[in-house]
């Protein structure tokens, strides 16, 4: 607890001069910290996990109750990149605590509820990486500056309904002129029990951005060439010249959809000894660029993408998880703008992967984790092993469903 | 627009107005469920969890944020014992008058003189709580003193039964005391009998009995016991030891394995009211539990 006494140090001191001698202090911010260290044998596609020893999302949380009606969180992530740490700013908002009618407002910079894995921390997710579908379609996890309103209704079942709108600049194709309001997107859930053994949910998503599709203009050569850059980035199986280098997703259009299942099993409903928990997801990326392009040769009209995956725990210190996970996109060859018609063509891509891996947990804290990865991808197969741990300490939140 | 008017004050009203029905109850274990139906009968009483559950491991599923959303009161065991879960289903549920600082939330262990409480804890200690040991279920002494601050709690939430949960409220602290005194007589032969336990489960009921646990099947509080520390065990001199004591939703492996090598009877006790056939209420649960370990004579 020595950060916490840090903090509270440092509370003390802010607020000493105004505060002197108030008596009790009110307890300072919870803290957390998660460690992700690994070492892999190869890179993913769409990745910014390198090969070799890396940190992964090493996260420093503070949390705590602004007053009655709001709570603040602000999370910050360290990762290695290239030999260098980037440091992001991956949450900071404010959310509501007393609105009426199930209504909760919160405003800042937030995951998206996009989904089922999006607004869930990558520390809880069961492998070293998030499917490809999710690393190219969000970026693996999709947070940006906006509002996000939500409810839950009144309705004898969970039901829950809630809108985003977002600043939308990290999912940006390249626009001259951007939508201020990039992003809007908005999720609906239900979920229930059957019996005391099963817990299920289902989300139904939808994001909209202004900004997505591959524009036709003026510039629009500069940036397809860009875009060409990035897919063939895996071709010579270096994503390295990721370019300017955004987290954000690798290919964009006006309207992405997503459908999320959750099944969860434990015997009687006791998670402490054994469980078996199961989610798949369904992407569909629609409205990809501008109608001169098209028309284009191999042009699809649409990408998709799922995934599913098994995580069991056989006993609470190990647990074995399998996914598989498929991603049907496009590259392009040459595609740009001249004039007042579009050139080059488009090829149909497919990733595939299949992963396995085995975890040890040492306590609810800390886990070491062996991953095997195959990847199917631009007519290579990869096997990709990976090491990782990921451990917490300080403050530790409880996790969603 | 007039018509639009009558209806918008009606459904004004209809949101504002005290509910007519009795209270919603969301309890955090069964125990307290049932605590909560004798203290309201009228009350709609849901249990989150089960006696088969480990109450440190509940999952803040849909159903259970559905639920909290409609309580009135939430009762739970507190001192960190939902901490995995409970926070989790107050931010979802955006029912303030549960979350933290509202006045439908209600711990027992505030109503609870609390053993084993700590100024200092680290993770390298187990899953060890500051605020003491929170399975008060079994603090058989304190239910006077959790049933006055719950009928209270009633009657500060819901005033227009007051009077009924007086009554209620006082008919089972006597009920209660009644009980106590049989139950230590009835347990005079356990007092002084030396337990080796899994988990700190029974530490209220074998702290009131006057019996001791001496060890733990799991080594550290919350960790799986491991075929090293049970070997240590069984190095115990068991012509000391009365029982092997675990829980209804405790695994059996550890305590059978100890058992072979020591041959100390073992004896499984509900965790909470559910936990077998006869343990259908809270006092029920404690007449069951002494009479399972007084059965095991040897």
């Amino acid at each position: 607890m020595k950060v916490k006494w840090l903090i509270n140090a440092v509370v003390m001191g802010c607020s000493g001069s105004v505060f002197a001698n108030t008596g009790p202090i009110i307890s300072g911010p919870d803290v957390s910290v998660v460690l992700d260290g690994f070492y892999q044998d190869g890179q993913r596609a769409f990745s910014n996990r390198d090969e070799g020893f890396g940190l992964g999302h090493t996260e420093l949380g503070l949390t705590g109750s602004v007053d009655d009606k709001f709570r603040g969180v602000l999370t910050g992530i360290f990762e290695s990149h290239h030999g260098s740490t980037e440091i992001e700013l991956e949450e900071a908002f404010i959310e509501t605590l007393a609105l009426p009618a199930g209504l909760k407002i919160k405003a800042g910079r937030f995951l998206s509820e996009f989904g089922y894995l999006n607004s869930k921390h990558t520390h809880e997710d069961a492998f070293t990486e998030r499917p490809g579908v999710y690393r190219a379609l969000l970026g693996s996890h999709y947070f940006d500056d906006g509002i996000q309103v939500s409810a839950l209704l009144p309705t004898e079942f969970y039901l829950a309904v809630s809108a985003e709108a977002f600043s939308g600049k990290k999912m940006d194709a390249g626009f001259d002129d951007p939508a201020t309001v990039g992003v809007v997107a908005g999720k609906i859930e239900t979920g229930s029990d059957i019996g005391d053994s099963n817990s299920w949910m289902l989300g139904l998503s939808v994001l909209r951005n202004g900004n997505g599709h591959m524009q036709f203009g003026e510039h629009a050569h500069d940036h397809s060439e860009h875009e060409h850059e990035h897919e063939h980035g895996g071709h010579d199986h270096s994503s390295h010249d990721h370019g300017e280098h955004n987290h954000g997703p690798a290919y964009t259009g006006r309207m992405l959809y997503g459908a999320d299942l959750t099944w969860k099993w434990a015997p009687q409903g006791n998670y402490k000894y054994q469980n078996l928990r199961f989610t798949a997801e369904y992407l569909y990326l629609d409205d990809l660029y501008d109608e001169r392009f098209s028309s284009l040769d191999g042009a699809p009209s649409s990408l998709s993408g799922f995934y599913g995956a098994f995580v069991y725990q056989f006993n609470p210190n190990w647990s074995v998880s399998s996914r598989y996970s498929q991603f049907d996109h496009m590259s392009n060859h040459d595609v740009h703008g001249h004039g007042d018609h579009a050139h080059g063509h488009f090829l149909d891509e497919q990733l595939k992967e299949i992963d396995f891996a085995i975890a040890w947990h040492s306590s609810h804290f800390g886990v070491v984790r062996a991953q095997v990865s195959q990847q199917d991808y631009l007519d290579k197969r990869d096997n990709i092993v990976s090491l990782q741990y990921i451990m917490t300490f300080g403050a530790h939140g409880a996790h969603a469903f | 627009m007039l018509f639009n008017l009558t209806r918008l004050t009606g459904w004004l009203l209809a949101l504002f107005s005290l509910p007519a029905h009795a209270l919603t109850i969301f309890a955090c274990q069964p125990d307290w469920a049932s605590l909560a139906k004798v203290h309201a009968p009228e009350a709609e009483v849901f249990s989150a969890t089960t006696a088969f559950q480990d109450p440190h491991f509940i999952q803040a599923r849909p159903s259970l944020i559905n639920k909290m959303r409609q309580a009135d009161l939430v009762i739970c065991s507190g001192a960190e014992l939902e901490v995995g879960w409970l926070p989790e289903l107050q931010r979802q549920s955006r029912n303030a008058k549960v979350s933290p600082g509202g006045e439908g939330l209600f711990f027992t262990t505030d109503y609870v003189a609390v053993l084993d409480k700590h100024d200092h804890v680290d993770r390298s200690m187990g899953d060890v709580h500051a605020g003491g040991n929170p399975h008060v279920q079994f603090a058989v002494a304190d239910m006077i003193n959790i049933s006055q601050a719950l009928s209270d709690k009633l009657q500060q939430l819901d005033p227009k039964r007051a009077a009924q949960y007086l009554q209620a409220g006082e008919a089972f602290r006597q009920r209660w005391a009644a009980k106590m005194l049989i139950w230590k007589n009835r347990a005079l032969s356990l007092k002084g009998k030396k337990v080796v336990g899994y988990h700190a489960t029974y530490r209220y009921l074998f702290a009131w009995l006057g019996m001791t646990q001496v060890a733990d099947l799991e080594p550290k509080p919350g960790v799986s016991p491991t075929t090293a520390h049970l070997t240590q065990l069984a190095k115990l001199d068991p012509s000391n030891i009365y029982a092997i004591v675990y829980a209804s939703h405790q695994n059996s492996q550890a305590a059978k394995w100890l058992a072979e090598r020591t041959l100390l009877p073992t004896i499984v006790l509900p965790q909470s009211v559910g936990g077998n056939e006869q343990s259908h209420d809270l006092i029920a649960l404690i007449d069951n539990s002494i009479n399972l370990l007084l059965a095991s004579s040897r």
